[in-house]
């Protein structure tokens, strides 16, 4: 009962890390309009932590530069498990405008898990919050298997 | 003979792990942090998390994985976190729900004062195990919020204790569960005029002591990653979530019981409940609204505003109090 009770809770309160892997600023922000009145994502039990020691969910934008990609996978392999890897754009996923460029070393996929890539450039809030709750799922079926 | 002594232990226990004690504080300072969440998003035209939002984080942290900093102090930054739970709890077994209190003694209010600094103590003791410089950073400025709200707290306190002990002829009382009895004979102390300013002053000290919103600079997740919190995860962060909840239900309690005293039935879940009401209602009017219309103060604009208005309004008591009035 008590192991239902800390599952069912891992799918009610999701903290997102944010990432920003060398991202053009576009996809941050609308990551931040997700938790503003008009989206408001914190009735799901979103909240925007500022360490990946507290993070559930990491959410990373940008296509993964030479630069960050070290990093982007210390501050992932920071966040304690259960946690879920969300892709935010299409540049993580695929390298979009950038792909072919000398600095980039993504996608993503490449070195970690990605569990939910949201698609888009940059992806609507609605497309975000979709994501972010078929994450919390992961996370709830990841916490189960512990 | 014995069989007195067992149900004397067992009742103790009873104090201790049910009613005033851990599962009560539990239940209600994670319902007043829920309630708190919900009014600040109403308040911001959003819909808000569910009540019961802190419930649900608090036993996702149960289920985390707790990861321990290679270089911090893995006993500090372990046990440092039920410290300060357990000095709440402790706190609030002496705090009388009107006429009722599992202890009381001579002097309540100077253990409370001592007691309150414990969370915060240890919490400063748990930061600076982990060797973060963010945490470094944290703890620097909780250590100057703790001296900011420690003045004007001590100078609520000695005038209610001096308003009291002028009246039952001891000088200072220092008893709560005395100015509990004094309340409910001569009405609430915050209908003395001159206890108005003190009222005022403690309900300022309250999201401070907390570490609520306008005064969180300890905890600044945008500029400090979480502060003093920067390398918690898991069970110990959860403690730690349950001891600020808790702190909530600690204060304003500890408002009820010096100021509006005299407003107990003498049933005691009657009392119980009609004490978390006006709790529910000091946490609407201090945290909740307080968080809502305000912006992070400096470190530096805290000390002032607690050394200036706060103390200003509780020495104004304090006079009037030593002079009679």
């Amino acid at each position: 009962m008590f192991k239902k009770l800390i599952a069912d809770s891992t799918a009610k309160s999701p903290w997102l890390f944010h990432i920003n892997a060398g991202s053009c600023n576009g996809c941050d922000i609308e990551l931040v309009s997700v938790i503003t009145p008009r989206y408001d994502a914190e009735r799901l039990g979103f909240k925007l932590t500022g360490t990946p020691r507290q993070a559930d969910i990491v959410v990373v934008t940008g296509p993964v530069t030479k630069q960050t990609l070290p990093r982007v996978l210390r501050s992932i392999s920071q966040v304690p498990e259960p946690r879920c890897i969300v892709t935010m754009g299409s540049c993580p996923q695929s390298g979009n405008v950038f792909k072919g460029s000398y600095s980039i070393a993504g996608p993503l996929s490449k070195y970690v898990h990605v569990d939910v890539a949201v698609a888009g450039c940059a992806p609507k809030p609605e497309a975000v919050i979709d994501g972010l709750a078929l994450a919390t799922q992961i996370l709830k079926e990841k916490r189960e298997k512990m | 003979m014995i069989t007195t002594i067992l149900l004397d232990a067992l009742q103790y226990l009873g104090y201790i792990l049910i009613f005033p004690g851990f599962l009560f504080c539990f239940l209600i300072g994670m319902l007043l942090c829920g309630i708190d969440r919900k009014l600040v998003a109403r308040m911001q035209k959003r819909v808000g998390p569910p009540i019961l939002q802190p419930f649900y984080d608090f036993f996702k942290l149960m289920g985390k994985e707790t990861i321990i900093p290679a270089q911090a102090n893995r006993t500090v930054f372990l046990v440092a976190p039920l410290f300060g739970l357990a000095a709440l709890v402790v706190i609030q077994m002496f705090i009388p729900i009107f006429s009722f209190s599992a202890f009381s003694g001579m002097a309540d209010i100077i253990v409370i004062l001592y007691l309150l600094l414990i969370p915060a103590l240890s919490a400063i003791m748990g930061a600076a195990a982990t060797g973060s410089p963010y945490a470094g950073v944290g703890l620097s400025r909780e250590m100057v919020v703790i001296i900011s709200c420690e003045l004007p707290l001590v100078m609520v306190l000695l005038a209610v204790a001096k308003t009291v002990g002028d009246a039952l002829g001891v000088g200072l009382c220092f008893s709560l569960s005395d100015i509990a009895a004094y309340q409910a004979v001569n009405g609430s102390l915050i209908t003395k005029l001159s206890m108005i300013p003190a009222a005022l002053a403690f309900m300022m000290v309250i999201p401070g002591e907390t570490g609520n919103h306008p005064f969180d600079a300890a905890e600044a997740e945008t500029e400090l990653c979480e502060g003093m919190l920067a390398e918690y995860s898991g069970a110990p962060l959860g403690v730690y979530k349950l001891s600020h909840a808790i702190k909530m239900l600690t204060l304003t309690s500890l408002f009820v019981a010096l100021f509006l005293g005299g407003l107990g039935t003498g049933i005691v879940i009657l009392d119980a409940i009609i004490m978390v009401v006006i709790c529910v209602v000091l946490t609407a009017v201090c945290i909740s609204l307080v968080h809502a219309i305000t912006a992070r103060l400096k470190i530096e604009q805290i000390f002032k505003y607690y050394w200036t208005v706060v103390s200003g309004l509780a020495l104004i008591s304090l006079v009037l109090a030593w002079y009679g009035l």
